[in-house]
């Protein structure tokens, strides 16, 4: 639920970076982290173990500064993938304005995506918000991968329903930065368009 | 507009009420600092000694504590934890749900007994769940934020900003 702060004239959303683990949310936030200009961005948190997964979650704090006399704020996090901390994801989303979903474009990934957007579905309705309605993008991760072990597009789509739900779909490399910022762009724009 | 979707909106005269609120808490009870939050861990509002640069990752990991210990709650069939608190060896935190919807936060030092933090939060708690319900009303000035030319020049920043 975005806050709008009328006296301090400010603006705040938060964004969730959603999805399977090792699918590459984590790195889309640090690539973002790494490319925005230095005056927009603040810290990135993580809470990770020691071997560097997502324990809690991670946390990137985007200035985007004034529009129209509101100072805009952008929170982005993710949520731990893995499937044991299925109650942390359910805090993290506490409150979120809209999801990024990071698919792992692996064909043996193609079941752990689909039980994980079932599990958005179903935490975003125990929220009392109604899935269809609640800004999401898709983006496809790791499109650089062999040709051998990579689902194509439209088998994605298929899986993951995305022409039933309409929802914007981008593919990415997560790791080179590509569609990072595509991505970024659609989901920024889905939260505004229902604030 | 989809009404599920509804941003809390705080006007100028309850923010106004809340920073006093906020402000005799912390005088009352000695505190170093007192913070109000959204559930999704923004900052609403606070107040205390100096100018903290950590505020907004403060937020995040407070608002991301509670939201966890509520889980915790419910695997222990509670409803929720209304209230936890947090002992360091110089400064502790004493964090209270109001309603469900926002998490007041106070940060004080060994010199304040707990017991006092505790008494004069509940007094807290009741008064801004009062501002809270009158902010929940709140639907005209968020009509007067975002008119249309409000979202076009988002969506040019968004732009600017966030491009490859």
């Amino acid at each position: 639920m975005a806050l709008i702060n009328v006296a301090a004239r400010e603006i705040h959303c938060k964004i969730v970076y959603y999805g399977p683990g090792m699918g590459g949310k984590t790195t889309n936030l640090q690539y973002i982290h790494s490319q925005v200009p230095k005056d927009v961005k603040g810290d990135l948190l993580s809470i990770a173990t020691e071997t560097e997964r997502t324990l809690f979650f991670d946390f990137l704090p985007l200035d985007l500064g004034k529009v129209r006399g509101f100072q805009t704020r952008f929170h982005l996090y993710t949520v731990p993938g893995q499937v044991l901390y299925e109650r942390t994801r359910v805090a993290v989303l506490n409150g979120a304005d809209g999801v990024v979903f990071v698919a792992d474009s692996s064909k043996q990934k193609m079941q752990e995506n689909v039980n994980s957007l079932r599990e958005l579905a179903q935490n975003v309705t125990r929220q009392n918000k109604r899935f269809a309605e609640f800004p999401i993008v898709l983006q496809y991760n790791k499109r650089d991968l062999p040709a051998e072990v990579i689902a194509s597009v439209q088998t994605m789509d298929h899986f993951l329903g995305v022409n039933r739900m309409n929802w914007p779909r981008i593919e990415a490399v997560a790791t080179t930065g590509a569609g990072v910022f595509e991505t970024l762009r659609a989901i920024s724009r889905a939260v505004i368009s229902k604030l | 507009m989809d009404p599920q979707l509804t941003s809390i909106i705080v006007p100028t005269e309850e923010l106004g009420q809340i920073e006093e609120c906020l402000g005799r808490l912390v005088e009352d009870t000695g505190s170093d600092y007192a913070l109000l939050l959204d559930k999704s861990g923004q900052v609403i509002s606070s107040k205390g000694d100096g100018d903290r640069q950590d505020i907004t990752a403060l937020g995040a990991l407070i608002a991301g504590v509670f939201a966890s210990s509520r889980e915790v709650a419910k695997l222990l069939r509670e409803r929720d934890f209304r209230a936890s608190f947090q002992q360091g060896v110089r400064e502790n935190i004493f964090i209270a749900l109001i309603e469900e919807q926002w998490i007041l936060c106070i940060i004080f030092n060994k010199g304040t007994h707990i017991g006092l933090v505790k008494v004069l939060t509940k007094k807290a708690t009741d008064e801004l769940a009062s501002v809270l319900e009158r902010v929940r009303q709140q639907h005209k000035a968020r009509d007067e934020v975002l008119g249309s030319s409000f979202r076009t020049s988002m969506e040019d920043t968004i732009d600017l900003l966030f491009r490859d």
